[in-house]
């Protein structure tokens, strides 16, 4: 291609990059038309996996007993939006709210109704209870051939174990727990209890497992697209982050034993971690060979790359000999602030990414942000990835919009619902389900 | 306490409800069901995790995806494997990473290996990179010139930052992201000491997310016939999982450290039990409250003002109260007997596992998402299943990986029904090639590729 031909192309890529950013009503989300029926208790997964369909344009409507989902009750610091808890608000997006009581029959048909004409219903309820009150999969799969029916629960809605736990309900730390996240994070060498297991400071666990339902969901769509058969999904919550990361079997098959915990090292990667600098944290990656080596020169310690230039001699099978290379970094990384390591690897990153041969590296140095500086970069800000909506009688409130970008059916998040049972009469009355 | 929470906690399951989902997802049964994306093609030129990982879910249920990689050196994750340690020469990370793919190796740095691309494009659903910002476009393999040959492509560009905005063209990894996000300095138990989420959840968690996008336009091209452009941000990904920026707006405050507290719950936390063994407990409702009590012997707790509401307890005095109380409990039990009461009132409880008790973990196997595998190239091992179930069209592993360019022949001539000579021609310009003669690129020392089948797809066909 001409250089004249690549800017045309790199012109027309822009426009394009341009439109997607914009905020584009017109055109429709990519699930419009999708009728999801989310009936969930105590369930995080399953409020978010409802709110990422919601968000992508399913028409969802989430269904509470009369007292609500117990699920308003989490929140921080027992902080409450409208008695609503924080959690369950963010993860309420694009929702019709619902009430019906399952122990009374007349609700158990209504449901029943609805499902005939959903196309997705999300279970996250203790697994069989819908089953037991005539609406699960067999039951509805019966009066609605091309159902697709998600399960979400701990440990699934089938095998020995599933139905021996099916009481024990979810939350993200006990998910975390069973799939051997804490036992990676942590520092063994802190005193009690601080040398525990560490628990990952974010949900990891219920969004990986929300994630995982949704790409489920979507996966059994693509079934029923070419057959007209729907299917039922099972996703197991406390087996989500293991299932889909593997590293802990690779690991586990390989050494036929657990592996240590190993503090700021990492098992594959060296530098790859935390450092602190004059003003705070910087995170460095700089890990292939390459990479480490242009690190040293910004630092000015070429003198370390005669023992330490390949990647196997950095590898943190010997934690105790990676210290010692560990000290120095430490040492330089503390002489400067963070705004100078920056600068100093981006303009030493500018100059490597001109060479052809691509060999002088790219070594990654970025501030260790916390969440308020991350929300204040401009490059989110120029992406949008930030939105403000208004709740009903609270006032506005920021959530994070959902990725990935798409150029042909935007995702949006158009309003968030907190009353129980508000739409009821829109929903129970009418003919046919609204579609957005 | 309202008729309903009471229903679900002791609930009546008919009893043949898990004989029937027993049978339903019986694992042995995988391999006659049918794949719920067979016949849509897939062209993955990423590497390292985050972008094979969109393309793993995608082959994982049976789509047909064609791994472009550089000829001699590949993907880099063939070479980076933990403590130095390979597996009959190959990294099982990268088995973990990469399987049910075709292997080709193509120098997309010349033309005629641009061409081949382009050729492959015409018949191919899905494109999926992860080059820095503008990069592949610069190099003429684009969304906007492969769109223009064919209409259909769903091309997704996976990157740290996102190919729009100040910071797109900075390279980015897995904590990179986590770190622009703020997530790095969320666990913990101080501002001052904080940690990364480990095994590159900034790539795994973000690659779930960019499999969703796919299919989603997948879905959606049903009804527009056309494909689209998607573009996802790593650390887009990870804001998407936070709940700082929505309290921060409602209390002016920030979310800070708190250990193995879950600040949403209480009491919650990681505990040591009478046997050393580690359970993790966290109780997100008064009704789960109400049943903690209950195995504790301890009812009276739930008069107590402190705890009798969320709203209550949740306040930090009050959770750090709780959790010292439920902390002497479970140090004078065992884990098993934690569990138990957990089963039988109905709270959650976990243990924590590790590597070891996950991989010959007996209810994972039962479940497949531990897969004992025999593999036609590298025999027998343990790997990760399907993350998710479906009863119809479940995901399966049906191969590990390849050596570079082991599948250029078989590629090649079934799809682009190119000749042997034509074939000789590119390898001899070095348009296509192999692996370079290192541990991590090459085959398992024990197969001799002169005689393998699939290597040698119709090399003495009469063309």
């Amino acid at each position: 291609m001409t250089d004249k031909k690549v800017r045309e192309q790199l012109e027309r890529f822009n426009d394009l990059l341009e439109t997607m950013m914009q905020s584009s009503e017109d055109k429709q989300s990519a699930l419009h038309g999708l009728r999801v029926l989310e009936i969930s208790y105590a369930s995080f997964p399953g409020l978010i996996c409802g709110a990422m369909l919601g968000e992508m344009g399913a028409d969802v409507v989430k269904i509470e007993p009369p007292q609500g989902d117990p699920a308003r009750e989490a929140t921080y610091n027992g902080v409450y939006i409208r008695d609503v808890g924080i959690p369950f608000v963010i993860e309420n997006r694009n929702k019709r709210m619902l009430m019906a009581d399952f122990n009374e029959d007349r609700y158990v048909e209504k449901i029943k109704e609805l499902a005939k004409k959903a196309d997705i219903i999300i279970d996250a309820m203790p697994p069989g209870y819908l089953d037991s009150r005539g609406i699960g999969y067999r039951q509805l799969a019966g009066i609605n051939p091309g159902l697709i029916y998600a399960a979400l629960s701990p440990y699934g809605h089938y095998t020995a174990k599933a139905k021996e736990y099916k009481n024990i309900p979810d939350t993200d730390l006990t998910a975390q727990a069973e799939s051997g996240y804490p036992a990676l994070t942590g520092d063994p060498d802190a005193r009690e209890p601080y040398n525990y297991p560490l628990r990952a400071g974010i949900w990891a666990a219920s969004y990986m497992g929300a994630a995982i339902a949704v790409a489920g969901i979507l996966t059994a769509l693509m079934y029923r697209r070419k057959t007209g058969e729907g299917q039922m999904v099972d996703m197991a919550t406390y087996d989500a982050i293991s299932a889909w990361q593997g590293f802990s079997h690779v690991w586990g098959f390989t050494n036929e034993m657990p592996r240590t915990r190993i503090g700021n090292f990492d098992w594959c990667l060296f530098p790859y971690g935390y450092y602190k600098a004059k003003d705070g944290y910087v995170t460095i990656a700089a890990a292939s060979d390459a990479d480490f080596r242009g690190l040293l020169k910004i630092l000015g310690r070429w003198d370390l790359e005669d023992d330490w230039r390949f990647l196997f001699d950095r590898i943190a099978d010997d934690p105790e000999k990676l210290r010692e290379l560990e000290v120095e970094i430490k040492k330089e990384i503390a002489k400067y602030t963070r705004k100078e390591l920056y600068e100093k690897t981006f303009a030493y990153g500018a100059r490597a990414a001109r060479d052809t041969l691509r060999s002088r590296g790219f070594p990654i140095v970025v501030e260790t942000r916390s969440p308020r500086e991350a929300a204040s970069e401009k490059h989110w800000q120029v992406r949008k990835s930030f939105v403000q909506i208004d709740i009903e009688g609270f006032g506005v409130i920021r959530i994070a919009a959902l990725p990935p970008r798409m150029s042909g059916s935007p995702s949006h998040t158009r309003w968030i619902k907190t009353g129980i049972g508000e739409d009821d009469e829109e929903i129970f009355g009418e003919s046919d389900l609204k579609i957005l | 306490m309202t008729p309903f929470p009471a229903v679900v906690r002791r609930v009546f399951v008919t009893e043949d409800y898990f004989a029937f989902t027993d049978k339903l997802f019986n694992t042995s049964r995988i391999k006659e069901k049918p794949e719920a994306l067979k016949g849509i093609r897939v062209l993955d030129l990423s590497r390292v995790i985050f972008g094979p990982m969109v393309a793993k879910w995608l082959s994982l249920f049976g789509a047909e995806v064609i791994k472009i990689e550089e000829p001699e050196e590949g993907d880099d994750w063939r070479t980076g494997t933990y403590w130095g340690k390979f597996w009959k020469d190959s990294c099982p990370y990268f088995q973990s990473l990469n399987p049910n793919k075709y292997f080709v190796a193509i120098d997309l740095k010349k033309e005629e290996g641009k061409d081949l691309v382009k050729e492959l494009a015409k018949s191919a659903d899905v494109v999926i990179e992860n080059y820095r910002a503008g990069l592949i476009e610069a190099w003429g393999l684009g969304y906007m010139t492969l769109s223009a040959i064919n209409p259909r492509i769903i091309y997704i560009s996976c990157s740290g930052y996102g190919q729009w905005g100040p910071l797109r063209y900075y390279p980015s990894y897995d904590l990179i992201a986590q770190s622009m996000s703020g997530v790095a300095r969320m666990t913990g138990y101080s501002e001052d000491t904080t940690y990364k989420l480990p095994d590159y959840y900034g790539d795994f968690y973000p690659a779930i997310l960019g499999a969703v996008g796919v299919l989603a336009a997948l879905n959606r091209r049903e009804e527009t016939g056309r494909g689209q452009y998607i573009d996802m941000a790593q650390t887009e990904a990870l804001m998407r999982a936070m709940h700082n920026w929505t309290y921060t707006s409602v209390t002016g405050d920030d979310i800070t450290q708190t250990g193995n507290f879950d600040p949403t719950m209480a009491p919650s936390g990681i505990f040591k039990t009478k046997d050393n063994e580690f359970v993790a407990l966290a109780i997100a409702t008064t009704e789960q409250f109400i049943a903690l009590t209950e195995a504790m012997g301890a009812r009276e707790l739930v008069n107590d003002v402190r705890f009798r509401e969320s709203k209550e307890r949740l306040k930090p005095e009050n959770a750090a109260a709780i959790n010292d109380r439920v902390s002497s409990w479970i140090r004078d039990s065992s884990v098993q007997a934690i569990i138990e009461s957990a089963k039988k009132n109905g709270f959650p409880a976990a243990p924590v596992m590790d590597d070891w008790k996950l991989v010959t973990d007996s209810w994972r196997e039962e479940r497949g998402s531990v897969v004992e595998f025999d593999d036609d190239m590298y025999g027998k091992g343990r790997w990760a299943g399907s993350p998710v179930s479906l009863s119809r069209s479940p995901g399966r592993l049906k191969n590990l990986t390849r050596p570079i360019g082991y599948h250029n022949r078989y590629v090649f001539k079934e799809i682009l029904g190119l000749t042997e000579e034509e074939i000789r021609r590119l390898e001899k310009k070095s348009i296509i090639g192999y692996w370079d003669n290192r541990v991590g690129k090459r085959p398992p020392p024990y197969v001799d590729m002169e005689k393998d089948e699939l290597f040698n797809y119709k090399k003495d066909v009469k063309d």
